[in-house]
């Protein structure tokens, strides 16, 4: 194989698809979209960041300007964690406008994730997000289809095929060649978009934990492999069609197929076969577990009775009014921790329940290259389902830590004869709001981004090889002229 | 004729294949309705079982004290579902459908979410109006976009010229096998809705109805215009593409974008803020003040006067009010984008069918935005009886067995429906006027 005539071929073919005039309106308009949109996600990314920052300190200020207190009242005075969006959701926000924003975090209550974008939305953004990985993933494949559908059909319609062939080109350097070529006309549309990727996570490369750099590479990374792969496919499939129609036909097909039918009816498929609890349930659920082990806001709980008689023994008293700590702060420290390890294994389990939903979907990648390049773009971006489960349980391990510091300090510091947490008596110095740490979100590592999505990686390499493979095996057997 | 060209029509793989994706789909879609609104019942369901149990357990274990009780006790609320929700899900399936409240600050409860997956939500639903909205169109044009073209490509159009009486009609009839088809394939699956849904036959169901019918119609018209610009097939099929991808794919996402972006949110964040920061404070201010301000919003508990020593349950509550009261301000804020939001939507969806297609179809069945906030509000106002209901009980120490409990069942909100087929169908008709008037008038020279 001459790598020259591939290259020979490339080129041309890149200059004969600008001979058409409607591909550089196409280029333009599609760049002119790419622009708005970049620019747009921006300034509303920074809206919200400033959003969340600035409501997050000021909740955290009105926490610290609590007044010396019964520190149980400050564990329901509780905190709120707002979540703040990975910089490269501007690059694909993923599942960004389904997941909540805010979350109030008090003592023994888990709250839901409130206000997600789609809540306070029309039912218009069911058709789905505007960002630039839509355009790359949805928008330039159709491009790609429509540009090379005739590659190798034209030629053949036209009798150039035989000629280009009798000059000395082998099937395979024509196959390779035109791939190559379509591929460098794919490259106007996505060279652009990697570009504001790249400004992106420059402008935002300060911020902490999130891995931005090596996060666009392999997001780069991974489109472009997409993109030879797709390159390929619509050769391959002009070589295989009889005709130009057919090989428009199909390669539509497809598109319909593997971009819109398939990635919902899997998801569909997923919940119809693992549904989950409904709110009621689970909670219904989590209570009644709560209850069996023991309610310790019940005085006559037996569990609770028996807790309390072992911790008299233990401290060799007769009366809790003797023990040397607050005895209600220690069986609220007691309950809190039960009830948030029954709380997190049926949480586990909703997980469990949404990852299988989401299997179906995740295994089709074998199938569905389309399923890969979304779900790893998502996944590198941050705006995965991963990085949200994650989120959830950073807030509910601070959640637990802040009820168990307010446990800790009524333990510590509030008397036995303490009848309710009213008025100003049986108080707390406020200097102890302030020395409970601030809630900070991190990222999800890249390191475990890369362990979820490993299979995706694998299966795109897998695909792109199988690409020239086809390609290679597709040239034995081909008709020059059919 | 007609007979022959029907024959000629079910030839082709292409018809097979795409009444087969149809059905399949079809089939599919109504699966995943009947689906959803089973799981809403069974939800409900269980929020009846479980609040009858949860009022025996707390109000034995709080019997002495009904304050106390008042502070565990849940009452639900409950949307229920309309069976054309299975047609168009809409935004129902990310907003709960019903409301477990007790009779603290109100607005720290409300907004709490259901449990639902984020990637299902992020797929969206494969209902019948996505079906109808997204699907059909592509079959309308694959089945038609080169009824025309085909024939002159293959030479046989110059034969139907030289034998029909008029071109024109054969046109049509061509184009009205096609139409009849397609019809025939979605009154089949609203039919096979209608039973496996147990939808009765009503106004709304009739709205949606003609709402798909006139859709599908502008589709058609679409085609014929395109057919009629008497281009090569394979430039029709890019035509009509492109216009299904802006109009279908492109265009809703843009202008969702917009609207998200003219009207950002954010007053949610202050607002669930301020209604804990109201509440809590309380605990440290002044509780004359706190009573002063809570008999201000309920003179007629005046009379239980000003207890500012210790705790009492008149005090806790009226804390809790405070909560509400004064994040009231922010609360209208952000109610007032949300109406903003929706007004926007209405207004710039009008002119594109998909858009306004959606749009209607989940006014109708009462899975939209503004339905949501109706719910919310009547939630409100549930939650505000109850409380007037308990007040002045808590305010008296009555205990817990001077209160009927078996009176205390969900109860339930009933949707409104002020849907307008004509305002909302008025452009649709216009533009499905204007594009087969025009393609008429271009090609009357051919078809006399």
């Amino acid at each position: 194989m001459e790598k020259q005539i591939v290259i020979l071929i490339a080129k041309q073919s890149f200059k004969k698809a600008f001979s058409n005039k409607g591909l550089l309106m196409l280029c333009f308009i599609f760049l002119a979209t790419l622009t708005y949109i970049t620019i747009n996600s921006w300034r509303a990314f920074e809206k919200h960041h400033h959003a969340v920052e600035h409501h997050q300190e000021k909740s955290r200020q009105s926490w610290e300007d609590n007044p010396d207190k019964h520190p149980h009242r400050m564990a329901h005075f509780g905190s709120f964690a707002f979540r703040l969006q990975h910089p490269l959701s501007i690059f694909d926000s993923g599942i960004e406008s389904y997941t909540g924003n805010s979350i109030f975090l008090e003592a023994h209550k888990q709250h839901t994730a409130n206000f997600s974008e789609a809540s306070l939305s029309t039912g218009l953004v069911r058709f789905g997000d505007l960002n630039i990985a839509m355009m790359l993933q949805l928008i330039l494949p159709l491009i790609i289809f429509f540009i090379g559908y005739s590659s190798i059909t034209f030629e053949r319609e036209n009798g150039t095929l035989k000629i280009i062939h009798i000059q000395g080109a082998k099937i395979k350097e024509i196959l390779l060649g035109k791939s190559l070529g379509l591929f460098l006309v794919s490259s106007l549309f996505f060279i652009p978009a990697l570009l504001s990727l790249w400004s992106l996570s420059f402008i935002n490369n300060e911020t902490a934990n999130s891995a931005i750099v090596i996060r666009s590479l392999l997001i780069t990374m991974s489109y472009l492999l997409f993109y030879i792969m797709l390159s390929c496919i619509t050769v391959i499939l002009s070589a295989r069609s009889k005709n130009s129609n057919k090989a428009l036909i199909s390669l539509l097909g497809i598109w319909l197929l593997f971009f819109i039918i398939i990635p919902k009816t899997a998801q569909v498929v997923g919940n119809a076969m693992h549904p989950n609890l409904s709110k009621i349930e689970f909670k219904a659920a989590v209570e009644a577990e709560v209850t069996k082990k023991g309610d310790s806001h019940n005085p006559n709980d037996p569990y609770f009775n028996s807790v309390r008689d072992s911790i008299l023994k233990a401290n060799n008293v007769t009366d809790i009014k003797d023990l040397p700590f607050n005895y209600s702060g220690f069986l609220m420290s007691k309950g809190e921790k039960q009830s948030a390890i029954i709380y997190k294994n049926q949480y586990q389990k909703l997980i469990e329940t949404y990852r299988k939903q989401n299997s179906i979907t995740n295994g089709l990648v074998w199938l569905n290259p389309y399923l890969v390049i979304k779900n790893l773009s998502m996944s590198l971006s941050g705006t995965d389902f991963d990085t949200y489960v994650n989120f959830l349980s950073q807030t509910e391990s601070y959640r637990y830590k802040q009820s168990q510091y307010m446990n800790d300090l009524q333990m510590k510091f509030i008397s036995n004869n303490a009848k309710s947490s009213e008025g100003k008596i049986h108080v707390v110095n406020k200097a102890h709001w302030k020395s409970l740490p601030v809630f900070n979100y991190k990222y999800l590592p890249i390191n475990k981004t890369l362990a979820n999505q490993l299979f995706a990686i694998i299966t795109l390499f897998i695909w792109v090889v199988l690409a020239f493979i086809i390609i290679s095996k597709l040239s034995s057997r081909f008709k020059i002229i059919q | 004729m007609y007979i022959l060209l029907i024959k000629q029509f079910f030839r082709t793989k292409t018809v097979v294949l795409a009444f087969g994706i149809l059905i399949v789909l079809g089939i599919l879609s109504i699966s995943t309705g009947k689906q959803f609104l089973n799981q809403k019942q069974i939800a409900i369901e269980k929020t009846i079982e479980q609040q009858q149990k949860h009022i025996e357990t707390q109000t034995t274990l709080h019997k002495d004290d009904l304050g106390l009780l008042l502070y565990y006790l849940k009452f639900s609320f409950i949307k229920n579902i309309n069976p054309l929700a299975g047609i168009s899900i809409g935004q129902s399936d990310l907003n709960l459908h019903i409301q477990n409240v007790t009779i603290l600050n109100l607005e720290g409860q409300k907004y709490d979410t259901d449990l639902v997956n984020p990637m299902r939500l992020h797929v969206g639903n494969l209902d019948l109006s996505f079906l109808i909205i997204f699907l059909f169109p592509l079959v309308i044009i694959a089945l038609t976009f080169n009824i025309l073209s085909e024939e002159e490509e293959k030479g046989t159009w110059k034969m139907v010229t030289i034998q029909g009486p008029s071109t024109f009609k054969f046109l049509l009839v061509k184009l009205s096998i096609r139409l009849i088809f397609i019809f025939l394939v979605l009154t089949l699956l609203f039919l096979l809705t209608k039973f496996v849904l147990g939808i009765p036959f009503s106004m709304n169901f009739l709205y949606i109805i003609s709402i798909s019918y006139l859709y599908l119609l502008f589709w058609f018209a679409v085609c014929f215009f395109v057919i009629l610009l008497r281009k090569s097939s394979n430039i029709n099929a890019l035509v009509l593409l492109t216009s299904w991808l802006i109009l279908v794919v492109f265009l809703p996402v843009l202008v969702n974008n917009y609207i998200t972006n003219a009207y950002p949110i954010e007053d949610t964040f202050a607002m669930t803020i301020k209604q804990r920061d109201e509440y809590h404070k309380k605990w440290d201010t002044d509780k004359k003040e706190t009573l002063e301000k809570f008999y201000k919003h309920y003179p007629q508990f005046t009379k239980y006067g000003i207890k500012d020593k210790g705790f009492s349950w008149l005090w806790y509550y009226a804390m809790q009010q405070m909560g509400d009261d004064e994040s009231k301000l922010e609360r209208e804020a952000m109610y007032l984008k949300i109406n903003k939001r929706e007004t926007l939507s209405k207004a710039i969806s009008q002119f594109f069918p998909p858009l306004q297609v959606q749009l209607s179809m989940n006014e109708i069945a009462n899975t939209s935005l503004s339905d949501q906030v109706a719910f919310l509000n009547a939630t409100t106002k549930f939650h505000e009886a109850i409380r007037l209901q308990f007040y002045p009980k808590i305010f008296d120490n009555l205990s817990a067995t001077a209160v009927n409990w078996e009176g205390y069942k969900p109860e339930y909100f009933k949707s409104q429906n002020r849907f307008s087929l004509f305002k909302n169908t008025i452009y649709m008709v216009l533009i499905i006027l204007f594009l087969t008037g025009i393609a008429i008038l271009k090609n009357k020279k051919y078809f006399s």
